[in-house]
């Protein structure tokens, strides 16, 4: 039965929603702080080369990979958010676009390490490598009854949905703390957060490095989902369409940029023939929500009234509950 | 408690601080007048931290603190209201109280408690945005928050700009209160009346030079000063 439902290719579907939704993730909190970054495909080139050749070249366990590949974007990342600190808004974005080509041309380039243009095929592909293990173990696909290419579709969706709830909840967590105030107050106003005692590099860089290594993350993750890379994978266009989950979504709130890419990803995969023109629209929707909804589709408004009207609800039914057992009462 | 010896602060290559020294005693009110561009804000924010004087030195209680970073300064008992009171106007009245606590640590009900109970209608629009305040409550917001960093010296920087006479009378009022209760008040104006009145001393500041200091008294009475600021 279990053989009819799963289809690995909506499994696939949904992993790369996943794996944009943690690039989402990863825009979202270098602008948490007001820093508009367009070098996030940058970062996301270099987990993904450093997780691609760590375990193809040099036999690393593929969870070492992905985490030393996250954390040297997230190096990196301290390295670009120090001396760009005193960039604002679009001169960041150039600084932080330049960047990103620079890391792109390094990898076309570094032919003895990356293989240039050609890119990087059979790095280890994260759901066979787990097959194989549970194979060890003595556990195979036909035990539940399901073939082998849909075992290794569904583990890899499976998780990267812990991981990317993991992530979520680590982000929702950290904004309601202190760590998250500092950061919306210097968002909201620089010089006032100064004032109060935040100390801004710090906060600034902190945010900048986390985006960096979540977006490493990302990249490392799509290296071993997809088992082969490319230096154009992580072109101009990767960064704009990181950006647009965001600009889409809107980048008020997390779930903003969690919506941006899951929609704009479904999108091309529900509407098999406007596929084609997936830039010409992400171009069109940059241009439509700059006129008419620049803070993105969801925003704190929206989030705010979504609450208010179920706590509401609640409290309508908390009263009819109150009436009824007076009614009975008397 | 605070003294300033001769800094000079740039902007890029722009000189604008030469040679500026000023002394805040303990449990005073001291004023700094000027007109616009004479260096008021920039000798505000270079004690604050947030320019660091290239010449001269800053003393806090006896410690040099020149080169100190504003959190650092914060915690040890600076707070500085900006210049235009920047509120965060995305975060409500008792969110911005509580940023104002941001380097404390412990309990800050007390304080909340207290400076609610001296602006009783932030407690009333506790829950309200920031920016949905007018400018005069924008301003006490600014000053609240502010004291909720408890801080033994507070840099008012124009608390009564663009506010409506009545409200500024109450602003400085409420400035006086807080300066009996023994913080020590650096304030910065151009409604030099205003300050004069609640100062104790005060400086004249013209392009980035001290050109005359002295008791508020007796500069109120000063020919030159009443020609110049008070508009006699």
């Amino acid at each position: 039965m279990l053989a009819e439902i799963i289809n690995p290719y909506y499994l696939q579907v949904l992993s790369f929603i996943l794996i944009n939704i943690i690039l989402g993730v990863s825009i979202y909190i270098t602008l948490s702080t007001g820093q508009l970054s367009l070098g996030h495909a940058g970062f996301m080139s270099i987990g993904a080369y450093t997780s691609a050749i760590l375990t193809l070249n040099y036999d690393f366990p593929l969870v070492v990979g992905v985490i030393l590949g996250a954390l040297l974007a997230g190096i990196v990342g301290i390295l670009i958010g120090i001396p760009t600190l005193r960039l604002q808004g679009v001169y960041l974005a150039i600084a932080t676009l330049g960047f990103g080509e620079v890391v792109r041309v390094l990898f076309i380039n570094w032919e003895s390490l990356t293989q240039g243009a050609i890119g990087i095929s059979s790095i280890p592909h994260f759901g066979r490598e787990l097959v194989t293990g549970l194979r060890d173990t003595g556990f195979t696909a036909d035990m539940i009854g399901i073939r082998n290419n849909q075992l290794i579709s569904l583990l890899v969706f499976i998780i990267l949905l812990v991981i990317t709830v993991l992530l979520i909840t680590f982000f929702v967590r950290q904004n309601h703390s202190r760590v998250g105030r500092a950061f919306a107050a210097i968002k909201m106003d620089e010089n006032a957060a100064e004032a109060m005692g935040i100390n801004i590099t710090y906060y600034k860089v902190l945010a900048f490095a986390q985006g960096a290594m979540v977006a490493g993350f990302a990249g490392a993750l799509y290296a071993h989902v997809t088992a082969y890379i490319s230096p154009s994978d992580f072109a101009y266009h990767r960064a704009v369409e990181i950006l647009i989950f965001a600009v889409f979504g809107g980048s008020e709130v997390i779930w903003g940029p969690i919506f941006g890419a899951t929609f704009l990803t479904a999108m091309p995969e529900l509407l098999r023939e406007v596929s084609e023109y997936r830039y010409m629209i992400y171009g069109i929707i940059l241009v439509a929500m700059m006129a008419f909804r620049p803070q993105g589709l969801i925003d704190h408004e929206m989030i705010y009234k979504i609450k208010s009207r179920k706590k509401k609800k609640k409290k309508v039914e908390d009263d009819k509950k109150e009436r009824n057992r007076h009614g009975v009462g008397s | 408690m605070l003294s300033v010896n001769n800094i000079q602060t740039y902007y890029g290559n722009i000189q604008a601080l030469k040679n500026v020294s000023i002394e805040v005693p303990q449990g005073s009110i001291v004023t700094i007048l000027g007109a616009n561009g004479a260096g008021k804000t920039t000798t505000m924010k270079s004690i604050a931290g947030v320019l660091k004087p290239k010449q001269g030195t800053i003393t806090f209680l006896d410690e040099d603190i020149t080169n100190k970073n504003p959190d650092e300064l914060v915690r040890k008992g600076i707070s500085l209201v900006p210049e235009g009171r920047a509120i965060l106007s995305g975060m409500t009245v008792l969110e911005n109280l509580e940023m104002g606590a941001y380097q404390r640590k412990g309990s800050i009900k007390q304080d909340l408690d207290k400076v609610m109970e001296r602006f009783p209608i932030l407690k009333e629009r506790q829950s309200q945005l920031g920016g949905t305040l007018s400018g005069g409550q924008q301003q006490m917001l600014a000053i609240a928050r502010a004291l909720m960093a408890k801080p033994k010296l507070l840099l008012l920087d124009e608390p009564s700009m663009g506010l409506a006479p009545l409200i500024v009378k109450d602003i400085f009022q409420i400035v006086k209160e807080i300066n009996e209760e023994g913080t020590t008040v650096l304030l910065v104006e151009q409604n030099a009346r205003q300050a004069l009145k609640i100062a104790d001393h005060a400086y004249v500041l013209e392009t980035g030079r001290v050109i005359k200091s002295g008791s508020a008294k007796e500069l109120l009475k000063d020919s030159s000063i009443k020609e110049a600021y008070l508009g006699h």
